[in-house]
């Protein structure tokens, strides 16, 4: 089996869901293509369980449930903390 | 004008003229107002007023406001009367420049005399929605919320809507069904009036300032052009265009075309549609997605690894197989081998057999030839040596044997003399004698 093929991107943190997510497709459309070798196909299987676990952290933090904040609340916490400090 | 009757005692400011009286200078002032162009002015009727002769409001836009005053009959006139001249319209009014130089007890008044006033029509808003459009366009500023960048899944939205409009519930429905539940931070401002651009862009600012907020929302539901128009608002459209986060408009409905559309990264028909807008990725689609990743991964894994390692014992199986494959075919040559062997003894044993036998027969048949050559050459020898012997090759020599008569040789002269006759054999023949005594004897 050749093992010299090309090597799997190395496994940093992705810049944002959309790149975790391009970058997974990619992987799994490179799986799905049979062409990758064993060790280029676990070296994958890591960076993509990565992939998955960040993009499945993304979406729990949008997924507990909408929290309504108003402005000027905000502004509000924000001028008495000014004023403390 | 009696210009020195009216000086004073001092000359504070020697290079001006006058002084002049200054009701006189008042309703010179006057005169001269209204010598000046009439006029067409549109804007924002605000802070309507009634004495009981005239109407009196400002004319209002976002750049600037005129007082204005119209004579109650004209207001007659036009049709607007009543609640039709009302704080928040807009409306096209004619007339010029007026000046009331008051008196000795009334204040004086500066205003633009209307002597008509309509409603601002769509054309008229159009007009000046699309003057204002072309110079924004002109400038660049439709392009710049465009080249921003929108996240698929902010984290946190900010709003900027009415506190009690339609369009904070459809926007909260569309973030429900993309099954987004986030951050939101609300930014009510007035979305209908002369005092909606500036809230709405301070509440846009406020919300663009906080670190947390990729995208701003702002909305409102639908009306006519007239009810919009603070969404035209040249300073509000050009602070969206300068904003660092993405704003997406939702303002009216689809028919509807604001200025804010134009400057905004999306414009969108319907608050719901700006939901989407705002959170580009279907959150509970994205996770069924993302179940469907974990199963392809943990399958190409576990695939990559058990099609090997079944190809791998299938491997180390081989060479089993294989030596059993070829112990059977050894076996099979063995067995072939050794029956052939059998039949090739058997056959060997008869030819062995024959071959000895001609072998025995040719050694016999060698033995005896040289047997008989030998005695062959032992007779000839003996022949030969017989020969030699022989009384006839000594008589040839000139010898001669003394025989008896019966053919018995005499060996001695003892033996020759005592017999009466005797035989002398020649070579060439006989002779026959009769011994006497030796006398010397």
């Amino acid at each position: 089996m050749d093992e010299s093929e090309q090597n799997p991107s190395p496994t940093t943190q992705p810049d944002s869901y959309e790149a975790a997510v391009e970058r997974l497709e990619e992987i799994i459309d490179r799986l799905d293509s049979g062409q990758a070798g064993l060790r280029e196909t676990l070296d994958l299987c890591s960076e993509g369980k990565q992939l998955v676990t960040y993009c499945a952290a993304e979406l729990d933090e949008v997924g507990a449930g909408l929290k309504e904040l108003r402005l000027d609340d905000l502004a509000a916490k924000l001028d008495s903390a000014s004023d403390v400090g | 004008m009696e210009e020195s009757r009216l000086a004073p005692q001092g000359r504070a400011t020697p290079e001006l003229p006058g002084p002049f009286a200054v009701g006189t200078y008042a309703r010179k002032l006057q005169g001269w107002m209204r010598e000046r162009a009439r006029v067409q002015l549109i804007g924002e009727v605000t802070g309507v007023g009634r004495s009981k002769v005239q109407a009196y409001f400002e004319l209002r836009d976002g750049e600037g406001a005129i007082p204005c005053a119209i004579w109650l009959n004209d207001l007659e006139k036009a049709g607007l009367d009543g609640a039709g001249l009302r704080d928040g319209a807009e409306v096209v009014i004619s007339g010029g420049l007026d000046y009331y130089p008051g008196g000795g007890q009334a204040s004086p008044n500066f205003c633009f005399r209307a002597t008509h006033v309509r409603l601002a029509g769509e054309g008229d808003l159009i007009a000046r929605l699309e003057a204002l459009r072309k110079q924004l366009r002109a400038e660049g500023l439709f392009e710049l919320q465009k080249q921003l960048r929108r996240p698929v899944l902010p984290k946190a939205i900010g709003v900027v809507t009415a506190e009690r409009g339609a369009a904070r519930r459809d926007l909260l429905a569309g973030l429900e069904r993309r099954g987004w539940g986030g951050s939101l931070i609300w930014g009510f401002a007035p979305v209908q009036d002369r005092h909606a651009a500036p809230a709405i862009a301070m509440a846009l600012q406020d919300l663009a300032a906080r670190p947390e907020v990729e995208a701003i929302v702002v909305t409102r539901g639908g009306g006519s052009l007239a009810d919009l128009w603070a969404f035209c608002d040249e300073t509000l459209c050009r602070t969206v265009a300068m904003l660092r986060v993405p704003v997406i408009s939702a303002v009216g409905h689809e028919r509807d075309s604001t200025l804010i559309d134009d400057v905004a990264a999306v414009a969108c028909s319907t608050p719901t549609h700006a939901a989407e807008a705002a959170v580009p990725l279907d959150c509970l689609a994205a996770r069924e997605s993302l179940e469907r990743c974990v199963v392809a991964l943990r399958r190409a894994g576990e695939g990559a690894i058990g099609t090997r390692s079944r190809h791998l014992g299938a491997l180390a199986r081989g060479p089993a197989r294989a030596l059993q494959r070829e112990r059977g075919k050894l076996n099979q040559k063995i067995r072939e081998i050794r029956a052939a062997t059998e039949r090739g003894l058997a056959d060997r044993a008869g030819s062995q057999r024959r071959i000895g036998t001609v072998v025995l027969e040719r050694a016999r048949r060698r033995a005896i030839g040289a047997d008989m050559d030998k005695r062959r050459d032992a007779l000839h020898r003996a022949a030969v040596a017989l020969r030699a012997h022989e009384p006839e090759r000594t008589l040839e020599r000139g010898y001669a044997l003394v025989e008896d008569e019966g053919g018995e040789p005499l060996a001695s002269a003892a033996e020759a003399g005592a017999a009466e006759r005797i035989s002398l054999r020649f070579s060439d023949g006989r002779v026959r004698a009769k011994p006497e005594p030796d006398d010397a004897a």
